[in-house]
């Protein structure tokens, strides 16, 4: 056995991924035994494996009624906002950072905008309440002083998309705008220079050199969230929303629906149907625009 | 004509005549103070009004500036018992889950970076899997359920973040950034690989270690998903889940019609919560930032 044999001879070594190891197998690959629930009628009593098989019952009746297009379609649109709005907004962020030549304000500006990165999202639910709640949230507030109607956010499910998007943009603006911060110094200043001696404006500079050489952060950024596009952002999603059921049909997303079948219902088995479909589209995602990436820019891909 | 002095003109001539530069550098300065001031602003908010009396919150709800100042709420939030308990709990589950996280983390990632590993490309793909494919809900319930019995047990907090796959990445960057010579030479004098590492490895990689224990420690501190899951003690509730009770109570009040003073009295103690679990973050933010920063940075290095 080779591979005993390394094993052995290097036992120092290896034995230090052991824990990592175990941590890994079990909170990252022992659930997935979870998904057989799937195919089976679920009873505590009996356990994941004496519960008997009931072949498709579970998804026959998750996909009975229309819940889960809602959902799915939620989860999708929502986390594509995210993906577009989120990242051209960091992206300006980066680059007006970038143009500015006074270090302390860039310093500064860098700081505040990174802060809401740090706070949680029942935090951040809690300022959106403070902003939108229909009788004394601020900007109802600001509109009746105005002499307008105020507006009962909490029970119009259409501006949801809006608020959560720019809520999202808000909260992760920071991020995202050091990470593209930070490809951009690795660019090399010859480029500038030499655009500078052609009489490149700082505009073409920009557009003709950071850009394009940006665009491979840019493309593993997009990857990621592409990646996960068919989950949901949970704690984004609960921590604004709640149980606010007047919002489901523009919010609710398949992780909050699988977690209130989970928790608040206590099916088990419709819950694993739900959240099985959910990872085999997830899976057939992230594989595909892989694929895609792989054909357009080979150096971008994932895997 | 050599090339410094073709850049002094050409630096001129940027000083001299673009004014459309300047005016859009102006914009892009006013874009980013605005967006920053948006960024402080509902920290402000909650800050401001958790020190304005119940009166005062009644009569003008959430206001830029109150009428009439108390300590009131965070003298009531004293003299109770929950606010104590909550934070002793959520104290313990960072401090114990970021010291073995960044154990765990630290050894595992080495070994990943590792020349002599032979196994590292299937390593890699194991710890990059659960990044992007979900192992579901149910599986992850049911095993600390009813596998590992961990209901309501404060290790249902700590267990399931301790390996980071993300975390293990950044690591992984920082260490293959090192010179394997050091290993060699320590090699020669007899050493084992643990010692090589706790003796050589671990005190040059100091302000990496500080990044990830940082991000680790805001993991813990801001999450509210386990808890949600898995505890259903109040006693054993950590900061963010009693924000989360708290709110969800309130999200009902913001559904009923009343006029403005069936505000909850309650507010105040809401708020000043919300002070008292966002305080530490607010506090050390301005000393680790640039920590979270240089992070963010080795992440972003694809490898």
């Amino acid at each position: 056995m080779r591979v005993m044999k390394e094993l052995i001879r290097n036992r120092g070594l290896y034995s230090m991924a052991i824990p990592g190891l175990v941590f890994l197998a079990v909170f990252s690959y022992i659930p997935l035994a979870g998904h057989l629930l799937a195919f089976k009628n679920f009873q505590i009593s009996r356990g994941i494996w004496g519960s008997e098989w009931t072949g498709l019952d579970n998804f026959r009746f998750f996909f009975s009624n229309r819940d889960w297009i809602q959902v799915t379609v939620n989860t999708l649109y929502l986390n594509a906002l995210f993906i577009v709005f989120e990242l051209v907004f960091a992206l300006l962020i980066a680059l007006f950072l970038n143009e500015i030549r006074l270090k302390w304000f860039k310093r500064t500006v860098q700081s505040v905008v990174f802060l809401p990165y740090f706070i949680s999202w029942i935090v951040v639910g809690y300022m959106t309440f403070i902003l939108f709640n229909n009788t004394d949230g601020l900007i109802n507030r600001v509109l009746d002083m105005a002499g307008l109607q105020a507006v009962d956010w909490y029970q119009t499910p259409w501006v949801w998309p809006i608020i959560l998007t720019l809520t999202r943009m808000w909260k992760s603006a920071g991020y995202f705008s050091i990470i593209l911060l930070a490809a951009i110094a690795g660019i090399s200043t010859d480029y500038y220079e030499s655009a500078r001696l052609d009489g490149a404006t700082r505009f073409q500079q920009m557009r003709y050199i950071t850009l394009p050489l940006l665009r491979p952060q840019l493309i593993i950024l997009v990857l990621l969230g592409v990646g996960r596009i068919f989950y949901g952002d949970f704690g984004m999603i609960y921590g604004i929303i709640g149980d606010n059921g007047i919002l489901f049909p523009t919010t609710d997303v398949i992780d909050t629906y699988s977690y209130r079948a989970l928790r608040q219902l206590g099916d088990f088995s419709m819950s694993s149907a739900i959240v099985f479909y959910q990872s085999v589209m997830g899976l057939i995602a992230v594989v595909s625009f892989n694929a895609l990436i792989r054909r357009i820019d080979k150096d971008s891909r994932l895997f | 004509m050599n090339r410094t002095a073709a850049l002094d003109r050409s630096e001129q001539s940027r000083r001299n005549s673009r004014l459309p530069e300047r005016l859009a550098t102006g914009a892009m300065g006013l874009f980013l103070i605005v967006f920053a001031l948006l960024c402080l602003f509902p920290f402000w908010l909650i800050v401001v009004n958790s020190f304005a009396s119940t009166k005062s919150l009644a009569l003008n709800g959430y206001a830029l500036w109150p009428n009439e100042f108390t300590l009131g709420s965070y003298r009531f939030l004293l003299q109770g018992k929950q606010l104590f308990t909550s934070y002793g709990i959520t104290i313990a589950v960072t401090a114990i889950g970021t010291l073995l996280g960044v154990l765990v983390t630290m050894l595992f990632a080495y070994v990943l970076a590792h020349p002599k590993n032979r196994y590292g490309g299937i390593l890699s793909f194991m710890t990059y899997v659960p990044m992007v494919f979900g192992s579901g809900l149910v599986g992850f319930y049911l095993l600390v359920v009813q596998w590992l019995h961990l209901k309501d047990s404060l290790w249902a907090l700590v267990l399931p973040y301790v390996m980071n796959p993300f975390f293990a990445f950044i690591l992984v960057s920082f260490y293959r950034s090192l010179p394997y010579e050091l290993n060699e030479s320590a090699k020669i004098d007899g050493a084992g690989e643990w010692s090589i590492f706790f003796r050589i490895i671990r005190p040059i990689s100091t302000p990496v270690i500080a990044t990830i224990s940082l991000f680790y420690a805001l993991q813990y501190w801001n999450d509210w998903w386990l808890s949600l899951l898995f505890i259903d003690n109040s006693d054993k509730y950590p900061l963010q889940l009693l924000l989360r009770q708290l709110m969800s109570q309130m999200q009902l009040s913001s559904l009923n019609h009343g006029n403005v003073l069936t505000l909850p009295p309650a507010e105040g103690v809401k708020l000043a919560t919300v002070c008292l679990t966002i305080g530490p973050i607010i506090f050390v933010y301005p000393m680790v930032q640039k920590y979270f920063v240089k992070g963010l940075t080795l992440g972003s290095v694809k490898g």
